[in-house]
């Protein structure tokens, strides 16, 4: 429309010169001037008439200015110009400021000429990068209005000015440097800059972060006072959430750069709050934000637990409960922080721990939980601050079964404390107070201390309250069915759907998956009709989601009935629903709770928001629960008896296939840990046939090496005069050997000396006991002797042959031994000496002798070989030898031990005979001395 | 959590040789057979001791996929250690490295050191890429050079810990500009850099002149 306006306007102006008109001919004069001046004064025109007649601009001059800007790079005053007019044309910012007082129509107008001239300016994606490059000018009149450009375009069409500055090589690179001009202008609108270029962008987000974003940007922070900064900070912090919310790696990064460490800071607030600037309250809601971000219950588990871990070693968690229990913080920055601390503590052991043990410092001090449960109950409190404290409340329960035993056990009559408000007493108070949304926090709140918890439902069974004075008291459970079934008598503030469905809620989660709270339910007899009718009948709109929560009440009495009851069984009551209700109904009403418009939002998250307080129906964790049950009672409604019993057939049958299957799992328990003792025998076994390969090798190489040593032996025979290397080589293990045989004969040597002389007195005893007895001895007993003797002799004689033999191998030896020393000691080289007169010999001839040479080689060498083994089994002989000497020695030892028996038997001969014998014990002491004196001898020749 | 240094590390290389997996190996101690395909880049840190001295890398798992390729060259600038990693079982990616090593040495700091990584060295039986091959390749072009097996863990440790050894040593021989972050090193809070000394010192000396 107004570019209709304007053209037409122009033509029909006629005389005076239009916009139009003088905006051509500065086009035109852009375009053709030759002269620098010139084009500069029409860029500077355009400039100034470009927010009047943006349009007009818009459409003409656009392309003129961007040849502008790749032609004349070279003069920084003329791209000034030229990007402030494009800035002018694209942008809406100054426009808006003029605009407000008008309507919307013209807002919508300008709206669309920004996207149009974006367009316009996008139809060739070089212009980007051609801006990229411009932003490496130093110069601040063109970086300045190159920013300013750059980001009225991302603003406008981000997703594909993103697109083109990724691909463009460094681009997201050069932008991060604007963080580092030292003109704090650019710095600032670099920023703002970088929040348009990485919104919904993964990619840039990490490039900007691997950029070292968060190091600058907490550096900034803190240069700029922190929470006290101004919107610097701001922009700071906006740009960190931009690069962190759902953005897993950069948070890890985040996280793993210790940043988290240096949030902590930041929440460190005097005592003095009061006053504080709105600028602080939305740069300390930034900050806060960005902590949740980091432990948000979407995150993966295992990083948020890694962040919560982190945030409670570095003191983080204990400054935000500081805030939390601190006076005159803001409201709103309250809430956001009681949101925070709720976050950082979910699910978390130690923090949860931590936060129980934080107290309000009231005098006495008060735990935090109470002070915090007092404004929930409080209607006088604001909604949000309400919400938020429930949230922080179930957290703070929330995979914490130390905590819901903590709060149930303060509701118990033996830890009641009298002279304190405990939590339970808040909650109790909640529960029946005249507030609908306090009945309803209170009842969530209960719940969730009873959540996956079959002990705290149990033990919540106990609890009893005194009503009015002289009636006996009642039971928790009692109560809230009362109430239930009475809320329309009593006079409340709020909805009274509110009240409803909270306990409604309440008792779900409680009898639920619990059979003794089912029995305890059932127990009263009102509750039953009560439900039915509830259901059967047929109510408004704003009814249905209490007429479904009743439907799965008494559904759950179903499903975890155990049948304890006679009039309340679980055929029974599908009797009564079938009589009272119709399946069909039932199941429709008990449709009505995921219908509801409520349910799906609750169900997102689980922090508790809500547009209104009407609009507080649903909690998150009652959803799973409704999600869980909604099938299993349906299955349970519709089934028959029979069906029932053929489950439990089926269960039986299951639990035998269990009963088998742990059974094979024993076995393959057993077999793993067969395996497992067979894989170490395998690596104890292929260990061992690594080392023996090992030492194989090293045989090998040994082997080897004694290969090598060989044929340098050879060759060193080929070259020099004959040598028997490998035959003195023989010959030393022969050495060895002989050695070893020498000390052998040594040794047997002297044992034939010893007997010897033995051998000597034995006949130098015989001659003389033969001269004495003479006379009276028998002939028998002289021949014996003389026979004894001539074995002697013979013996004797053996024994010298022997000895001779051997000293004959040993100068044998000795021989071979000498031989061999000497032969490799006279290597005089005829060969060598021979070769280098021959030299000018003929090379055959040469070639000849040395193969004969060789060939001569190879005789000695088996002629060595051959006598090497004539050695070998001479040596054998001698062992031979050596062996037999030693049995005849055995057996001359024995003919020995023969003779003294003779000896003995002659001696007592003679004695019958009356001669006088020397004593036999003389005797033997004489040869004892005697053999004594001879070893002395021997000593003595040794 | 204080430490002497900070590296940058980039992981480059085709699509599918085990990039990712040679990260988690390396930061979780844990092998995942089947992987997601890397969309754009993904970030793992782990702390390592050089010399005595503690070191945290700081590693980014860049994806192999040619679309990705221009988001990935980003990253060339700002990394101390580059592994270029190829899979000894497909030979396309071994022919790829020059084309790798092209765009980082294009896109790089001349400083960087880069790692090449002959990655699934537990498949022997289905090799197609002899390690000499890896080796010559790497001393043609002044890499160091690894076998990895991410499944078995073979290496993974070396090949990250030597590369920030060459590092190491590059900064103790003065090669690296350590003020200059976008080199992909950051000297840790702990660890006071040389200027900050010089300028106290001086500071103290003076305060001292102007006492006298």
């Amino acid at each position: 429309m107004n570019f209709l306006r304007g053209v037409m306007g122009g033509q029909a102006a006629g005389p005076q010169p239009t916009g139009a008109e003088t905006i051509q001919k500065l086009c035109d004069r852009v375009a053709s001037s030759t002269l620098l001046e010139d084009r500069r004064d029409a860029v500077r025109a355009l400039k100034s008439l470009s927010k009047k007649y943006r349009m007009e601009v818009g459409t003409q001059a656009m392309d003129h200015l961007v040849t502008i800007l790749q032609t004349d790079r070279s003069d920084s005053e003329i791209l000034g110009y030229s990007l402030d007019t494009l800035y002018n044309i694209i942008c809406n910012d100054e426009e808006e400021e003029q605009d407000e007082s008008e309507d919307e129509n013209t807002q919508k107008q300008t709206d669309d000429l920004c996207a149009l001239f974006t367009e316009k300016f996008l139809q060739d994606p070089e212009r980007i990068t051609l801006l990229l490059t411009l932003l490496e000018e130093f110069d601040f009149h063109v970086r300045w209005p190159a920013v300013k450009l750059l980001t009225a375009l991302l603003k406008s069409q981000g997703a594909q000015v993103q697109g083109i500055i990724l691909v463009s090589p460094m681009g997201v690179s050069r932008l991060m440097d604007l963080l580092a001009d030292s003109r704090e202008v650019i710095r600032n609108d670099g920023l703002l800059l970088l929040q348009q270029l990485t919104r919904g962008n993964a990619a840039i987000q990490k490039i900007v972060a691997f950029e070292n974003a968060f190091e600058r940007l907490l550096d900034i922070i803190t240069e700029e006072g922190s929470s006290d900064g101004g919107i610097v900070v701001e922009d700071c912090l906006l740009l960190l959430l931009n690069l962190l919310k759902n953005n897993s790696s950069n948070q890890n990064f985040f996280k793993e750069g210790s940043y988290i460490q240096r949030m902590k800071p930041w929440f460190e607030v005097g005592d003095d709050n009061s006053g504080w600037s709105a600028q602080k309250v939305t740069n300390l809601h930034l900050m806060l934000q960005l902590v949740r971000v980091m432990v948000s219950p979407v995150n993966s588990p295992g990083a948020t637990a890694s962040c919560q871990k982190c945030m409670f070693q570095c003191g983080l968690l204990q400054q935000l409960c500081t805030i939390l229990m601190a006076t005159g913080v803001p409201a709103d920055i309250l809430t956001e922080t009681i949101n925070t601390v709720s976050e950082v503590i979910r699910g978390s052991q130690i923090n949860q721990d931590y936060f129980a043990s934080v107290n309000a410092p009231s005098s006495p001090p008060r735990p935090a939980i109470v002070v915090l449960l007092m404004s929930m109950v409080n209607e006088r409190q604001p909604f949000v601050l309400r919400c938020a404290v429930l949230y922080c409340f179930q957290c703070f329960l929330y995979k914490n079964q130390k905590g819901q035993g903590e709060i149930v056990a303060t509701l118990l009559p033996s830890t009641i404390d009298a002279n304190s408000i405990s939590a339970g007493q808040l909650l109790c108070g909640g529960l029946f107070s005249a507030d609908s949304l306090s009945n309803w926090c209170a009842a969530v709140a209960l719940a969730h201390a009873l959540q996956d918890n079959l002990t705290q439902k149990e033990q919540l069974l106990r609890v009893q309250l005194a009503t009015s004075l002289g009636k006996p008291p009642v039971s928790l459970l009692q109560q809230c069915t009362n109430i239930l079934s009475q809320g329309d008598k009593i006079v409340r503030r709020g909805s009274k759907v509110q009240t409803r469905v909270g306990l409604l809620m309440l008792l779900c989660t409680w009898i639920s998956n619990c059979p003794i709270a089912v029995t305890h339910f059932l127990h009263n007899q009102d509750n039953v009709p009560f439900l039915t009718a509830q259901i059967s009948e047929n109510l408004g709109e704003d009814e249905r989601l209490v007429q479904g929560l009743c439907a799965l009440l008494l559904g759950i009495c179903i499903y975890h009935n155990d049948n304890s009851l006679e009039n309340y069984t679980k055929e029974k009551l599908k009797q009564l629903i079938e009589k009272r209700i119709g399946k069909e109904n039932f199941v429709e009403k008990l449709g009505f709770i995921t219908k509801h418009e409520l349910y799906s939002r609750a169900a997102l998250k689980p922090q508790p928001v809500f547009p209104s307080p009407e609009q507080m129906l649903f909690d998150h964790e009652f959803t799973k629960l409704v999600k869980d049950l909604e099938g299993v009672i349906t299955k349970a409604v519709h089934k028959s008896t029979e069906e029932d019993k053929k489950e439990e057939e089926v269960k039986k049958t299951l639990e035998q296939h269990d009963n088998i299957v742990t059974r094979y799992k024993e076995l393959i328990r057993e077999q793993d840990a067969q395996i497992q003792e067979l894989k170490e025998q395998v690596a104890a076994l292929s260990s061992q046939h690594e080392q023996m390969q090992a030492t194989v090798a090293q045989q090998l190489s040994q082997i080897q090496q004694h290969k090598d040593q060989y044929n340098i032996l050879k060759l060193k025979l080929g070259k020099e005069s004959p040598s028997q290397g490998d035959g003195s080589q023989q010959n030393g293990l022969q050495t060895e050997e002989l050695s070893q045989l020498r000390e052998e004969l040594d040794e047997l040597r002297k044992q034939h000396a010893v007997l010897q002389t033995q051998l000597a007195e034995r006949d130098a005893l015989i001659t003389t006991l033969q001269s004495s007895s003479q006379t009276t001895e028998s002939p028998a007993g002289g021949s014996d002797n003389t026979e004894l003797l001539q074995e002697l002799e013979a013996l004797r004689s053996q024994v010298q042959s022997q000895s001779s033999e051997i000293s004959h191998l040993k100068t044998e030896r000795q021989e071979l031994l000498t031989r061999a020393e000497a032969e490799p000691s006279d290597t005089a080289p005829p060969s060598a000496s021979a070769e280098l007169e021959s030299r000018l010999a003929a090379q055959t001839s040469e070639t000849e002798k040395m193969k004969r040479s060789v060939a001569e080689l190879e005789q000695q060498l088996a002629a060595s070989t051959s006598t090497a083994a004539i050695l070998q089994t001479e040596k054998e002989k001698l062992q031979s030898e050596v062996q037999e000497s030693k049995k005849e020695q055995d057996d001359l030892l024995m003919l020995l031990a023969d003779q003294d028996q003779k000896i003995h038997s002659l001696k007592k001969r003679l004695k019958d005979l009356g001669e006088t014998v020397e004593d036999e014990d003389d005797l033997d002491t004489k040869d004892q001395t005697s053999d004594d004196d001879d070893e002395e001898e021997d000593e003595d020749d040794k | 959590m204080a430490y002497a240094y900070l590296f940058k590390y980039i992981i480059i290389g085709d699509t599918g040789v085990g990039k990712s997996c040679l990260l988690l190996q390396f930061t979780d101690k844990r092998f995942q057979p089947v992987h997601d395909l890397t969309i754009g880049v993904e970030f793992g840190a782990r702390m390592i001791t050089i010399d005595g001295k503690q070191i945290k890398l700081q590693i980014w798992d860049t994806a192999g996929q040619e679309s990705f390729r221009s988001i990935t060259r980003s990253y060339y600038r700002g990394a101390a250690g580059a592994l270029l990693v190829y899979d000894i079982t497909r030979r396309d990616t071994f022919n790829h490295l020059t084309t790798w090593l092209e765009d980082a040495r294009q896109h790089s700091n001349s400083n960087m050191v880069i790692m090449l990584i002959g990655n699934k060295s537990d498949l022997e039986s289905r090799r197609e890429v002899k390690k000499e091959e890896g080796e010559a390749f790497a001393r043609e072009h002044g890499l160091i050079f690894m076998e990895t097996s991410a499944k078995t863990a073979s290496n993974v440790e070396e090949a990250f810990i030597n590369t920030a050894k060459e590092i190491y040593e590059k900064i103790q021989e003065g090669v690296f500009d350590i003020n200059n972050e976008a080199n992909g090193i950051k000297i840790g809070p702990q660890h006071p850099t040389t200027n900050s000394t010089l300028s106290s010192s001086q500071g103290g000396h003076q305060a001292g002149g102007g006492c006298c």
